[in-house]
């Protein structure tokens, strides 16, 4: 290198020499946007609208208050009861996230456009997932119980279409936003798109997977809870069940277990992105 | 790990560039009827500064550009007349080296380089990952003569800069390449790696003979790595020569203005 003597910058600010470019116009536009959202928000609150009341709040506090109060005296004694869906539920949670996750591992790289030039096929499988996220998995079990009968297995399919749905989207858009140069270094070589995604795309999106795959895991020990209420199995059928029965106190016990599981999760998902991200 | 060089220089390819426009879809100009005859075993700078039209001759060598008109000629085949299939495996034998190193980051030294057997090995095998043990060999010997053969084991993300671009070349070597492409090799590294990495494309050519084109701005580096030199300018030839005995003048010429400090590595 050759050191180059330059002459220090003239010390002091002295905007008024400088020739500062006008600034863009335009600044309304964001300010613009957050006036629609108010004024829809003011318009779903007008009596045309919905229409709730917190008056309800008031109303019936005192059947409220009384909810409540069971709801902070859970009972241990129906533990025992709990264990056996407990264990379906964190069953069907992890069979779905394995399953869900096998399939979104191709499904997310054909969806990018990196790792799928192509179009149309990109097109129908990004259409496709569209379609696999619109309906809600409530929806899907209400349908699926039909067809296979009340059981796990229709919750297990159910959270496997959620899942591939979330993995693929967060996966797909982390792989869209990557670096491009890898990948034409893989082409210059004249690997086939299949032996650049193996290849170069694979690796540098597996943290994205991984911590997308952990996250379905949390959310389908919430989710499973909730499809049973309309026939998918686990702890589900036994939120029914209490809630039928007006048994707070055994409901908050669930509530509490799954919190506790899903904080188990969170704890064991964290320490495996540290060991691998 | 020598190779004999008159051994591996009869495979080694020329380049035949004719008439070559390319035209991007924005309607830029890149490259403007540009012909030329580049033999085997050539060791060759192209100079200009960016947007002159250099990546895109280079791309246009390996088929990564589609030319508007004109042809392009490597070894023994006409680019545009290629299938899918035979254009990857022509690019199976033309290596190439960026600016930026192109790596999978996250995964191993190795695995990077056997990235050059791609186009040697059935999909199959890629998609599981099952390198045969001669692949594997040549990747090390590749790695051996750039000498980072001790880093096989390391992640990519964990090497220096020149270390990275060394793989990056080993990578283009495990193609057993009959012609090799830089588009600016050493514009992202310091001046003693950015010379290492120069040796290291001159010792391709010198010991393997395989024919090297290189894209630099820097004029002191053209004249030093190079035998001839091609000046590019609004994507035409504006000059084509010795690189050794080219002049300041011929760079003021190359480039459209005097010469100045960045245009010089030094070190």
């Amino acid at each position: 290198m050759i050191p180059t003597t330059t002459t220090p910058p003239t010390a002091g600010p002295r905007t008024s020499y400088l020739d500062v470019p006008p600034r863009p116009a335009g600044r309304w536009k964001p300010w613009a946007a957050l006036a629609v959202v108010v004024l829809l928000t003011a318009a779903t609150l007008g009596p045309w609208a919905i229409g709730f009341d917190a008056d309800a709040i008031a109303r019936n506090w005192r059947n409220g208050a009384d909810r409540i109060l069971k709801l902070l005296s859970p009972d241990w004694s129906f533990f025992p009861r709990t264990v056996e869906p407990m264990l379906e539920t964190l069953q069907m949670a992890v069979v779905a996230t394995v399953v869900g996750a096998a399939v979104s591992l191709p499904v997310s790289l054909w969806a990018a456009r990196p790792t799928n030039p192509n179009v149309w096929t990109r097109g129908a499988v990004r259409c496709a997932l569209n379609v696999v996220r619109a309906v809600p998995e409530l929806l899907y079990v209400a349908v699926l119980v039909a067809m296979v009968g009340v059981g796990a297995l229709p919750g297990v399919i159910a959270l496997v279409l959620f899942n591939t749905g979330i993995i693929v989207k967060m996966v797909s858009e982390t792989v869209d936003g990557s670096d491009r140069g890898p990948l034409e270094a893989g082409r210059a070589a004249g690997g086939t798109q299949s032996q650049i995604n193996r290849t170069i795309a694979l690796p540098d999106m597996l943290p994205s997977f991984v911590n997308q795959t952990l996250y379905v895991l949390e959310l389908n020990v919430r989710a499973s809870a909730v499809l049973g209420l309309v026939g998918a199995g686990g702890l589900g059928l036994l939120v029914d069940a209490v809630r039928t029965y007006y048994r707070y106190d055994q409901l908050s016990l669930i509530i509490l277990e799954i919190l506790v599981a899903v904080l188990v999760i969170d704890l064991v998902s964290s320490i495996v992105r540290r060991r691998l991200v | 790990m020598t190779v004999a060089p008159q051994q591996v220089t009869s495979r080694s390819w020329p380049v035949r560039v004719r008439d070559v426009t390319v035209r991007y879809p924005g309607g830029v100009t890149a490259l403007d009827g540009v012909t030329l005859d580049i033999e085997a075993g050539e060791m060759v700078s192209i100079v200009g500064l960016s947007g002159s039209g250099k990546s895109t001759l280079v791309r246009t060598i390996n088929g990564l550009v589609p030319v508007t008109s004109g042809s392009v000629v490597v070894g023994e085949h006409t680019l545009s007349t290629l299938s899918g299939r035979q254009a990857r495996a022509v690019r199976g034998s033309i290596g190439m080296i960026f600016q930026g190193f192109n790596l999978a980051k996250r995964t191993t030294v190795l695995n990077n380089v056997l990235v050059g057997r791609l186009a040697h090995t059935p999909t199959w095998r890629t998609l599981l990952g099952a390198y045969t043990a001669a692949d594997k060999q040549i990747a090390f010997e590749a790695l051996d003569r750039v000498g980072i053969l001790e880093k096989t084991w390391h992640r990519a993300s964990a090497l220096s800069g020149g270390q990275q671009q060394r793989v990056a070349i080993a990578r283009a070597l495990t193609q057993e390449p009959r012609i090799v492409l830089a588009d600016e090799p050493v514009a992202s590294l310091d001046p003693p790696s950015a010379h290492a990495v120069m040796g290291d494309l001159r010792r391709i050519n010198t010991e393997l003979g395989i024919t090297v084109l290189t894209n630099l701005h820097l004029l002191d580096l053209a004249r030093e790595y190079g035998t001839r030199m091609i000046g590019l300018r609004a994507g035409k030839v504006v000059y084509d020569g010795p690189a050794a005995t080219a002049s300041d003048a011929v760079f003021e010429e190359i480039y459209g203005r005097s010469i100045r400090q960045q245009d010089v590595l030094g070190g």
